[in-house]
């Protein structure tokens, strides 16, 4: 179990659930404790997609293959579940809570992690709130606003981050988190990504982005390239440049 | 002391009045604009009750007593089946003059004086309709809370309505004069066990708010089933001041709620707001109107509600801006979020507007649980169940955030914990 990889993904396809759309087409990928991994690809070649079968979206259907999270079966478990054991994703687009204050949301989610008849502490909740806030560099009063409604793009994304602080997970995906921050707002939610990589090394981090900028201040161990529902390449962070410089041409599928 | 046996055949003139008013009125039907997504002939057939008129001389004179108790509350008053039975005020509220007393039984002579200018007739008089007219006939008992000139009553006054048996009509009224500059807020809730034969309960609720007073009314329904509760509520604001309302119906099995705010001159304002929670077999029917009468008049009403099971909830609300209510201010927005399949609601806003300086505006949207906010929530760690309880109190809490003071925080809990009871056994 202790050398499992953190995601060990084999032959994955997954498909819209109530249409015939393949979008994930047998779909490689292993990620090792701690290690922070890039995938990087056009619009449309399933990005998304794959963050979200990996967190249980209920619009995708898995139809082949296997995704193992610490050499435990990912695809049976309910969505809720993969959360408590470990599993966040970050957003690419947000959604709003009217009525629900990020406060009130976290502490709601920390209580979820807890057992029957278990309390959380709020003085240690408002604590590790607090510290969260600072790390984002947010108002504490951002915490009283409700979950992402009416929040800026780069607010919403900051949003995503504050609870992947609070929450803790073991394996990140952080979906286009840098998309609609501006370059103040990117060092900090990277400073922030980073300090809680530095914090908990066991974190796995899988970074999904267009913009090579991002892994200039969250460095990468490897960087994947998808295209077309799979990784048709794998490298170090130099592969980032080089897609920078030359787009995706080369590997745009054959048909 | 007040000579009490005239006082007393002058309210059961009224009541003898509002009886003939009652019968010669027809019962309304779903024929009628005002009553269409209601069918009284099937969901409560008045002939399944007794009505009888009787005339009502010296009932018990409720306890009354000094409110000791450090609470963050001006008064208490008690009704048990629409009769006062107890009334409790803070000494030092009593002392500037502000009165909390039952209508039926008041030996003040300056409340009956209000009551004799006010009851059953410039506000809502038994010509209103034919609930309007039952309950002025059938009343036996009920609130007044008069707040005289420039008194700020900083706690609210509470009150809470209960009912000992089914199988009975029970009528109940409330008045509230607030004098100019005065501030009151009253808080009732109307609490029962279910009821297995059809019983009524029906409060008719007359405010007037003289020049720059204000007043917030709160009203909490959490009736047992088998209840029909009718109200009938009107507010006359007039220059500069404020009323304030917020109507929550939780219980009963089937609910009908006539509200109307008359803003009569300018700088009247008022917040109209509303908050439904309907499961199983409910049935909740609101009926609104905000009528500005004078020019830089303001309201602005919110009603929302969550519809579980087979419940449905109705709402037809009206904006009138009369000829001359320039630059008035009218705002209308209706939302119902339907937990399940069976659920219905219909949502009907509506505009009447005789002046064109005005900025007017109503909406109303009937939506289901959104699926990606559930999906969101899962991706947290919240169960599904949590994710819905968490989505439901938001959108509805949203309307008690809009209460104007820090004052409600005992309702807000009251009525968040009773959502979440209904959430839980949904
Ligand atoms: N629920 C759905 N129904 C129909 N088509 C879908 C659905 N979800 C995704 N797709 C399609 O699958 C393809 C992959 O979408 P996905 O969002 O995963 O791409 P992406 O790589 O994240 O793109 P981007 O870089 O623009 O964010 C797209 O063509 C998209 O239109
Ligand atoms: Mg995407």
């Amino acid at each position: 179990m202790s050398n499992a990889p953190a995601l060990d993904i084999r032959g994955l396809s997954a498909k819209v659930a109530d249409e015939e759309i393949s979008i994930l087409k047998s779909l490689d990928l292993a990620l090792n404790p701690g290690e922070i991994h890039a995938i990087m690809g056009p619009n449309g070649s399933g990005k998304s997609t794959l963050a979200k079968v990996l967190a249980g979206h209920p619009s995708y259907q898995v139809t082949g293959g296997e995704a193992l999270y610490l050499g435990q079966s990912l695809l049976d478990m309910e969505p809720d579940e993969r959360a408590l054991a470990g599993i966040f994703m970050a957003f690419q687009y947000p959604v709003e809570i009217p009525g629900v204050s990020i406060a009130n949301f976290l502490r709601t989610a920390l209580q979820a992690r807890l057992g029957r008849g278990e309390e959380l502490d709020l003085f240690d909740f408002q604590d590790q709130l607090l510290e969260a806030m600072k790390l984002l560099e947010v108002e504490p009063s951002f915490a009283e606003r409700p979950v992402n409604d009416g929040f800026s793009g780069g607010e919403k994304k900051r949003n995503e981050i504050l609870q992947m602080a609070v929450l803790k997970p073991s394996l990140a995906i952080l979906d286009e988190t840098d998309s609609g921050l501006d370059i103040d707002a990117l060092q900090v939610v990277s400073n922030g990504v980073n300090t809680l990589h530095k914090e908990n090394p066991e974190m796995t981090i899988l970074l999904i982005t267009h913009y090579q900028r991002l892994l200039d201040y969250i460095k990468p161990d490897f960087v994947h390239v998808m295209v077309d529902g799979k990784i048709v390449r794998t490298g170090g962070p130099e592969l980032a440049l080089e897609l920078e410089k030359q787009g995706y041409v080369n590997w745009k599928p054959s048909s | 002391m007040a000579d009490n046996s005239t006082y007393h055949s002058w309210l059961n003139e009224k009541r003898s009045h509002a009886w003939s008013v009652y019968q010669s009125t027809p019962t309304p039907t779903t024929k009628s604009e005002e009553w269409r997504y209601t069918d009284l002939a099937k969901l409560f057939p008045l002939e399944q009750i007794t009505l009888e008129m009787g005339l009502v001389d010296s009932t018990q004179r409720p306890n009354r007593e000094d409110l000791i108790e450090a609470t963050n509350t001006a008064g208490r008053i008690q009704l048990t089946d629409g009769l006062v039975t107890n009334i409790q005020v803070d000494p030092a509220v009593d002392s500037q003059g502000v009165g909390l007393d039952s209508i039926q039984n008041t030996t003040h002579e300056k409340y009956q004086e209000i009551i004799r200018t006010n009851l059953c007739s410039h506000v809502l008089p038994p010509e209103s309709g034919k609930f309007q007219a039952l309950n002025a006939a059938l009343w036996k008992d009920g609130v007044v809370i008069y707040v005289p000139k420039n008194v700020h009553v900083k706690m609210p006054i509470r009150g809470k309505h209960t009912l000992s048996t089914g199988n009975s009509a029970v009528c109940a009224r409330t008045l509230i004069i607030a004098e100019e500059g005065s501030h009151v807020s009253y808080v009732e809730e109307f609490h029962s066990d279910d009821f297995s034969n059809k019983s009524m309960v029906s409060s008719s609720v007359e405010v007037v708010a003289h020049r720059n007073a204000s007043v917030d009314f709160v009203s909490v329904q959490n009736l047992g089933r088998g209840i029909f509760f009718q109200v009938a509520q009107k507010s006359l604001v007039h220059r500069d001041a404020c009323v304030n309302t917020l109507n929550v119906n939780l219980g009963s099995s089937l609910s009908r709620l006539d509200l109307n705010t008359r803003l009569l001159e300018p700088g009247a304002n008022s917040k109209m707001l509303g908050l439904y929670f309907g499961d199983k077999d409910q049935h909740f029917d609101h009926n609104t109107s905000q009528d500005h009468l004078a020019p830089h008049t303001r309201s602005d009403l919110l009603y929302k509600g969550a519809l579980d099971g087979n419940s449905r909830a109705a709402f037809r609300g009206i904006i009138r801006v009369h000829s001359g209510a320039q630059q008035s201010d009218a705002y209308q927005t209706n939302r119902t979020l339907l937990l399940s399949e069976q659920a219905r609601a219909d949502s009907l806003p509506n505009l009447e507007i005789e002046a064109d300086d005005v900025k007017c505006s109503h909406g109303s949207t009937v939506g289901q649980l959104d699926p990606e906010t559930i999906f969101y929530l899962l991706s947290r760690g919240f169960s599904r169940q949590q994710a819905e309880r968490l989505i439901v109190l938001g959108f509805l809490g949203d309307v008690m955030t809009k209460l104007p003071h820090g004052a409600f925080r005992r309702v807000v809990k009251n009525v968040t914990d009773a959502v979440e009871q209904k959430l839980r056994h949904g």
